[in-house]
């Protein structure tokens, strides 16, 4: 698909999808972006909430409202798509998301990281190397999914690039760093999970005490910095 | 299992929250509609329940659904009308085989906190609902008492020295097609990417609602889906209602509590309007799938939505 050109389908009869590509890239998260701060500062009549993912915005309505509204179009689903057809032309006027910087303390390896040996034995690297490969890239949140919280982060370091387990563990608990493919990410609850588990941070990823729960969104930029137990149990109880 | 449920949380998808809510979105409403509750008050869902509940006060409850019958005493209380049961009434819960999912409202709703937006329970994360978990034995629950005009109507004129409730009632059914096995459904976006052969196969045979069925999704026992096209999905919003291909060839029907995202390609969507047919199924059901445009499914929801805000005033006039 050429640059700023997008399509939108429909997923159901209460919510269509904006695709600006299929691929996993910068330009296009600005993209989501950018018309998710649009429709949330100009709201259609019927409009609920968006999901935004890695190159889509997900659009919800509510049908009721939608039909009854003044917008162009045979159905919903056209007038929908008109409308976040006109307001996608004045994307380049949009102010831009917030994006937030964000350090996650990791405790890497021991009882919080039982699978960083394998993962240095995988690359015939030192424990001490990926961990520095590990925290020392800066990581960029391309969308929130899986399980409530769960960021989807791209920029890690290729070489640390490891399969997934064979066998997934019946439980990983809430804040394992976990590598699997060229993936990285944080568990937010305790849930079965099949990556390899390197570290493990104290700060809470999703939170109902928060405003926002979730602690990360998309476009963020995420650092991991190692620290020792003591830091990680100072945190914890802090 | 039992759990506390409303029509939804939606305002935490891009967080990756759940919308959850009611399985049967159709019954838990009709329970609140015939006790003028708003549709969107607390109801508990029963999932083949045998429970038992004491009441502590004097009620006014209703329920609607499939899969469960209620008695109290000899009496046995018919579905769908405002229900009014005396203090210390036990009512029981008994399993009946035509469905699986049963909803139970009190007049002003359950009392439970709103979390994120919603009353309903989302158990993998442990919130929502009563303590984010299941009913269990000896929970106390009471009514919100959020009472509308028209259910304190509903009240005067059924409170006395009994079990009282009026000759009318509300039927689920006289809302859904005749044919409940026949679930309608409309293209996803990844339909073209399975073979035509594939295609002809999934909207002719029937599937059968595999053992490994929940809140999230159920598994589709029956003729694989082939793939033509072989690409790497990105992931993207998925809901309720839609149909995964999974790496296999296998079907996965997302549920109430499914993920918000999904990277499997996704055949086809289920048309709203039957959802509550999918929401009473049992593992084991076995069930024929058929194609209807977009804006086919659009008109059905539309034309739903239309019947029970006229169910809403029908109840209301009742208790002039």
């Amino acid at each position: 698909m050429p640059e700023g050109i997008f399509k939108i389908y429909y997923l159901s009869e209460v919510a269509v999808t904006v695709e600006f590509g299929q691929r996993i890239a910068p330009n296009l998260l600005n993209a989501v972006n950018s018309l998710n701060v649009l429709l949330y500062g100009q709201p259609f009549p019927g409009f609920n909430t968006t999901v935004p993912a890695y190159s889509t915005l997900t659009v919800f309505y509510d049908p009721v409202l939608v039909i009854k509204s003044g917008l162009p179009g045979a159905d919903c689903f056209e007038k929908v798509s008109g409308y976040l057809n006109n307001l996608n032309l004045q994307k380049k006027t949009a102010k831009p998301a917030t994006e937030d910087i964000v350090t996650i303390p990791v405790c890497y390896g021991g009882d919080f990281g039982p699978d960083l040996a394998e993962v240095a034995g995988l690359h015939q690297i030192s424990i001490k190397e990926v961990i520095k490969l590990h925290s020392a890239v800066v990581y960029k949140v391309y969308m929130i999914g899986f399980v409530p919280g769960f960021a989807y982060l791209g920029g890690m370091d290729e070489r640390l690039s490891t399969p997934r387990k064979v066998t997934p563990r019946k439980s990983v608990p809430a804040g394992a760093v976990g590598v699997a493919g060229l993936q990285t990410g944080v568990y937010p609850l305790e849930t079965p999970g099949g990556w390899q588990i390197i570290g493990q941070t104290p700060v809470k990823l999703f939170d109902l005490n928060r405003k926002e729960p979730s602690l990360l969104k998309p476009g963020d930029t995420v650092i991991f910095k190692a620290i020792d137990i003591k830091e990680f149990n100072k945190l914890a109880t802090g | 299992m039992s759990t506390i449920q409303d029509m939804g949380r939606y305002q935490y998808l891009s967080q990756a929250v759940p919308i959850s809510g009611a399985m049967d979105r159709l019954s838990a409403r009709i329970a609140n509609k015939a006790l003028s509750n708003g549709d969107n008050a607390a109801v508990i869902e029963f999932t083949y329940a045998d429970a038992e509940f004491i009441a502590e006060t004097d009620l006014l409850i209703s329920y609607a659904g499939d899969g469960v019958i209620l008695t109290s005493g000899e009496h046995q209380l018919p579905a769908g009308r405002p229900l009014f049961i005396l203090s210390g009434a036990i009512i029981k819960l008994t399993n009946t085989p035509s469905g699986s999912r049963t909803y139970l409202a009190v007049a002003g709703g359950w009392d439970v906190p709103e979390i994120l937006g919603s009353k309903s329970t989302y158990l993998a994360a442990g919130f929502g609902g009563l303590d984010g978990r299941a009913l269990k034995r000896a929970d106390i629950l009471k009514s919100e008492q959020r009472l509308t005009e028209s259910t304190k109507k509903i009240l005067k004129s059924l409170r006395g020295d009994k079990v009282n409730y009026p000759g009318w009632s509300i039927a689920v059914q006289s809302f859904l097609p005749v044919d409940r096995k026949t679930i309608r459904v409309v293209r996803g976006n990844e339909f073209d990417w399975f073979d035509a052969r594939s295609i002809s196969v999934f909207l002719s045979t029937s599937y059968i609602v595999g053992r490994q069925s929940n809140r999230m999704g159920y598994h589709l026992e029956g003729a694989m889906i082939a793939r033509t096209k072989k690409n790497e999905l990105l992931s993207s919003a998925v809901m309720p209602g839609t149909i995964q291909v999974t790496g296999s060839g296998s079907m996965v029907l997302l549920m109430a509590d499914c993920q918000t995202t999904g990277g499997y390609p996704r055949i086809v969507q289920v048309a709203a309007v039957d959802m509550p047919l999918c929401a009473q199924l049992k593992p084991g059901d076995s069930i024929f799938f058929k194609e209807i445009s977009q804006r086919e499914a659009e008109m059905l929801y539309i034309e739903r939505e239309q019947e029970l805000q006229q169910l809403t005033i029908a109840v209301q006039s009742k208790f002039l």
